[in-house]
């Protein structure tokens, strides 16, 4: 696709997506959207850890559910603005991820996947049972709404579904955009190097080490920021933020958008986002669905429909011009 | 400080520690053998617990007729994960084999919500009220037996591995696995047992201590947790260092426990896992004497 093309479908889109909750002011369809945006954040910043740089994690609830409890104890507490409690979440969250990455990188990928396995349990436990601090399994219920203040002396407060459908869908288009200049660029081409042989990376002069912390702590603080605006959103954080559900749908958001593929897993993740209501018939087999999904797509699909779709550019491209005689 | 009272809970670290050993011992063999992470072996401790439950409760077995068909069907069980998904899977990368055990860990735990509901279940079991007495201490009967039953598993683990035939075959594929083949041993045959073994062990664990604690379908999740930590501290792949760190963890625990709230005792697992991580990150025991 030409690159101008490309640029404007990306323009067209975004302008869309605003565009929809003066189009039609339905909650379900804004719940849908917020749903899609927060997803988008978190399955972007999963492909940029496991797509790109190969390392499997499933600490990304963990910095969500941190960003979440962070912001509404700062706002609630201390007084703090929405803004600077996300802020101060997706910043806790970004270091937690780097100590998380540098202690367990050291030994190896497979310690990362378990130690970031062990970290999202311990989250959850320590959201329950920290009860001077987190107010235990009840949570923090009544999140007031908060206020932000903008350029130019406004105030907005996000009383509506559609305030935080235009807070969520903008912030993950910053994400998004934040995402893909990381991977278009030299960063995300090292990061490559370094998911496909580490040794010949590191033989390059690349030092695998810090490339991986960088891809953990900007999935951090994003999967942080947004883990903010989402308990806000839902008025009320409670350990179920840190749900293994989360990081469930986002695993198979990446492995069927198709690891280290940007736009498949963006488009993915729309389709997913919207997927659940589909399946509201049985929410307690629900789960039990995404396992089996999960096995299926391992076994059968592992490169997700991104994979799919670069085979079949390779192919194209080998294909010769001048049909032969 | 109470004599007695810190050897109640010396006493009861050591149960918990020996459990926690069956499991992760388990788990160790597994990663030692396939180079495989089983995000799903929780969930057979779980299956474990609530087969014993009906079997004891539904069925009327005996306490050793529950034991032993329970150890039995969750080793035909690891036979069958290994020939339907994990043998499938041979030099094709670790995280692949994580993803599927996880999926298979969200069937297995959301599949056993959906069928026997989130309410705990306590088994009772002839045993269940008996205590014996030492002086000062009380130890309930089932957490003895549930020493025994780890303690002979132990026993039966080692001598498999360090006095069969098969045992070495074991330990030879997780030292080399291409050396393994090329002497004539067949990677696949091992790697099955290995499975059963580990998955066996996981269920007897669940077994032991369904009379224990409640029995319900999220046991497993937070218990593999702790599997996970103590197979990094004893070192990857390791399998008497994961013994001796999954007695040590559950002393300790015990004695936190006692003394101190209860967040302290849950997170003190993974606070260690990251501390010997920066400290020694080969793990307490390296990676030397694996299997």
């Amino acid at each position: 696709m030409a690159r101008w093309l490309r640029a404007l479908l990306v323009v067209v889109g975004v302008a869309a997506l605003f565009a929809i909750p003066r189009v039609t002011g339905n909650e379900y369809v804004l719940a849908l959207g917020v749903s899609f945006a927060t997803f988008a954040v978190l399955s972007g910043g999963l492909n940029l850890v496991y797509g790109y740089t190969g390392l499997l994690s499933f600490a990304q609830v963990g910095f969500f559910g941190i960003g979440g409890y962070t912001a509404a104890l700062l706002v609630t507490e201390r007084g703090w603005s929405l803004w600077a409690g996300a802020a101060a979440g997706g910043v806790l969250a970004a270091l937690v991820g780097l100590v998380v990455g540098y202690s367990s990188l050291r030994l190896s990928r497979h310690a990362f996947a378990i130690v970031s396995l062990s970290f999202a349990l311990l989250c959850l436990i320590v959201a329950r049972d920290w009860v001077s601090l987190t107010r235990g399994a009840m949570g923090i219920p009544g999140l007031p709404i908060p206020a932000m203040d903008l350029p130019g002396g406004l105030r907005w407060r996000l009383a509506q579904p559609r305030d935080f459908y235009y807070l969520t869908v903008g912030f993950a288009v910053v994400a998004q955009a934040a995402i893909y200049l990381v991977v278009s660029s030299r960063l995300g081409r090292a990061m490559r190097a370094i998911k496909l042989n580490e040794p010949l990376a590191q033989s390059q002069g690349i030092n695998p080490l810090s490339y991986k912390l960088l891809a953990i702590a900007l999935s951090a603080l994003l999967a942080g920021i947004v883990g903010g605006f989402f308990v806000f959103y839902l008025t009320i954080v409670d350990p179920s933020i840190f749900d293994f559900y989360y990081t469930e749908t986002m695993l198979i958001m990446v492995i069927i958008g198709g690891p280290g593929s940007f736009w498949g897993v963006l488009g993915s993740t729309a389709v997913l986002a919207a997927l659940p209501d589909l399946l509201r018939f049985t929410t307690d087999l629900r789960m039990v669905l995404y396992g089996v999904v999960l096995i299926a797509a391992v076994l059968l699909f592992p490169d997700g429909v991104g994979g799919w779709l670069r085979r079949r550019r390779i192919a194209r491209w080998r294909r010769p011009r001048v049909a032969p005689p | 400080m109470d004599l007695s009272f810190c050897l109640q809970l010396l006493l009861n670290g050591v149960v918990i520690g020996v459990i926690y050993a069956l499991v992760a011992m388990g788990l160790s063999l597994i990663f030692g053998v396939l180079e495989i992470v089983n995000f799903a072996h929780g969930e057979f401790y779980m299956l474990g617990a609530m087969l014993a439950y009906f079997l004891t409760m539904n069925a009327g077995l005996g306490y050793w007729a529950t034991i032993l068909v329970v150890t039995a069907v969750a080793m035909g069980l690891g036979y069958v994960l290994y020939e339907a998904l994990l043998g499938s899977l041979h030099g094709e990368g670790f995280e692949r084999s994580i993803l599927l055990t996880l999926g298979l860990s969200m069937v297995l735990q959301n599949g056993a919500v959906f069928v026997f509901t989130t309410t705990p279940k306590m088994m009772q079991t002839p045993y269940s009220y008996s205590n014996v007495s030492l002086g000062d201490l009380r130890v309930s009967v089932m957490r003895l037996l549930a020493l025994g039953l780890g303690l002979l598993a132990f026993g039966a683990l080692y001598l498999i591995l360090y006095r069969t035939r098969v045992g070495k075959a074991m330990r030879g594929v997780a030292q080399s696995r291409d050396a393994a083949l090329m002497v004539g041993i067949d990677p696949r045959a091992v790697s099955r047992l290995a499975v059963a073994i580990g998955i066996g062990l996981s269920g007897l664990a669940g077994a032991a201590l369904a009379p224990v604690y409640a029995v319900h379908p999220l046991m497993g999740f937070s218990f593999v947790f702790k599997a996970f930590a103590i197979i990094i501290i004893g070192g990857l792949g390791n399998i008497a260092g994961a013994a001796i760190t999954a007695v040590g963890l559950g002393i300790l625990e015990s004695f936190v426990g006692g003394f101190f709230p209860l967040v302290m005792v849950d997170a003190l697992a993974f606070t260690s896992m990251i501390a010997i991580l920066l400290l020694r990150p080969q793990g307490l025991f390296g990676r030397g004497v694996r299997v």
